[in-house]
């Protein structure tokens, strides 16, 4: 999968933009995600569900993946049932 | 205007910002901003740093690129941050791209259609601009209304200056010329750089304010420095809208509850809808105000014009409508809207003095690779204080950090 790909949640409102993939299933709610959303939604897995926020960026703890949230929503990320985690705020930037 | 021999021409729109700034002058009654002209105002940053002027490269530290793409259209990117370059692959859908590589970069520019890389680039938080794009939000908009204050006379007003860069800066530094209390708040992890990469310039702009760092993680902290909003009557912030919101503060509510709270939201693109959003810094807001086209347009070659000029343009205009809040005692929140302010002025400028800004935007396009126009350095009137030197003074409830 290309870097820049949109993912969509069949679990629930969640999209991100692929920054880094290392080949898993990348899954939101529980559910693996794709670019288009399924006709049947998904089930939200409770264990998943701790929710995205817009603009964070969530890694895995080897740093072979990141997503960028574009678009919030109940479940939480994963990658091969994996919890992703948010990554720390960029610094300001220094000039412009 | 030049008296080194080296100097380049005037920067563009600089007359602009003398005018607004007499009226600032005129509606303080401030001698010490009176004293002030634009061409200083746009122009200190860049003769403080010797700036040359770059063409598509931006001035200083060339930061930001105009690159031209498949469709013809021209894509302004900025990359200050490593960590901004890290998104790279993601915007030209590029696994192997060497983002260290501005080449590579310009060459992936021009595989793409702008409007692809434009949409790509905003999702993904990058500062980047179309040269034929039209500012998506007013330059200047009322978001939220709250409650009147009745002030007694010569009222001093406290300004807590969230801002970094220059911009809200430049905005906290013309309040402070006025007259007001300015208390300068940064987070311990995310300071504004400026005072460490740009001292000449943080120095005139921030002068005289007070220094408080304030962990914004923190609930104590947090609950502090809400408590001194409620007892302001000025707040810069130049944060995305939703970075405040998942940090807790919500400026709607605060101004919704606080008697004449003025609230300065300084953004790239507008601070509601879709827009508020995206990332804009100075230089590329220019472009996606149509000043880089306007360049093209009268001197036959396209790039930046003057210094991220859409900063001090709009530290002027936010002081400007800042003062009118609270001049009427009414609480507001106010965004303003850097690309869609340097199009105004942009359009102003043309309406005011058609010939004077052609020749002086041919002027610029034709010194490629001169010096900056000489600005004269302003006069000191304090010193700048240390970070978090006043942090006990303002927030006594919280340990400092």
């Amino acid at each position: 999968m290309k870097p820049g790909t949109r993912l969509k949640s069949a679990a629930d409102d969640t999209e991100v933009m692929v920054i880094r993939t290392g080949g898993g299933t990348i899954e939101c709610g529980g559910a693996p995600m794709g670019e288009a959303k399924p006709a049947e939604p998904a089930a939200l897995n409770p264990d998943f569900s701790a929710g995205t926020l817009m603009g964070k960026r969530y890694v895995d703890a080897g740093g072979q993946y990141e997503l960028l949230c574009v678009k919030p929503g109940k479940g939480s990320l994963s990658v091969d049932g994996v919890a992703l985690i948010v990554k720390d705020a960029k610094p300001l930037p220094a000039s412009d | 205007m030049a008296t080194d021999g080296g100097s380049g021409p005037a920067i563009p729109l600089a007359r602009w910002a003398d005018r607004r700034l007499r009226l600032l002058a005129k509606e303080t009654g401030s001698p010490r901003i009176a004293a002030l002209d634009g061409a200083t105002i746009v122009g200190e940053r860049g003769a403080n740093g010797g700036y040359v002027i770059g063409g598509r490269i931006s001035a200083g530290i060339g930061g930001s690129r105009l690159m031209p793409a498949a469709d013809g259209g021209w894509f302004a990117l900025t990359l200050i941050r490593a960590e901004d370059r890290e998104l790279l692959p993601a915007l030209f859908l590029d696994a192997g791209l060497d983002i260290r590589d501005n080449d590579a970069i310009a060459a992936a520019v021009a595989r793409h259609d702008c409007a692809d890389l434009l949409m790509r680039g905003r999702l993904l938080g990058l500062p980047v601009a179309s040269a034929d794009e039209a500012p998506p939000s007013p330059p200047v908009e009322v978001m939220t209304r709250g409650p009147h204050r009745k002030r007694p006379a010569g009222h001093r007003p406290l300004v807590v200056d969230l801002s970094a860069i220059w911009a809200g800066p430049l905005i906290g530094h013309l309040l402070w010329l006025a007259g007001a209390e300015v208390v300068k708040v940064e987070s311990p992890t995310r300071p504004d750089l400026i005072r460490r990469d740009d001292p000449a310039t943080f120095d005139l702009i921030n002068q005289g304010k007070a220094s408080a760092t304030v962990d914004f993680t923190d609930a104590a902290h947090k609950a502090a420095l809400i408590a001194l909003i409620r007892r302001a009557d000025f707040v810069i912030e130049s944060s995305r809208v939703r970075a405040l919101r998942h940090l807790g503060i919500d400026a709607g509510a605060l101004v919704r509850e606080t008697p004449g709270l003025v609230w300065l939201s300084v953004t790239g693109h507008g601070a509601t809808g879709e827009a508020s959003d995206w990332t804009g810094i100075g230089n590329d807001c220019g472009v996606a105000a149509g000043l880089s086209r306007a360049l093209a347009d009268a001197s036959g070659e396209i790039g930046y014009v003057g210094d991220a000029i859409a900063d001090p343009l709009t530290g002027i205009t936010g002081a400007i409508e800042g003062w009118r809040a609270y001049g009427s005692g009414q609480a507001r929140r106010i965004g303003l809207a850097m690309s869609a302010i340097t199009a105004r002025a942009l359009q102003e400028e043309r309406e005011h003095d058609p010939a004077a800004l052609h020749a002086e935007l041919h002027a610029w396009g034709a010194a490629l690779g001169q010096k900056f126009p000489y600005v004269r350095r302003r006069e000191m009137f304090a010193p700048v204080r240390k970070p978090g030197a006043d942090t006990a003074r303002y927030f006594p409830a919280i340990v400092p950090c």
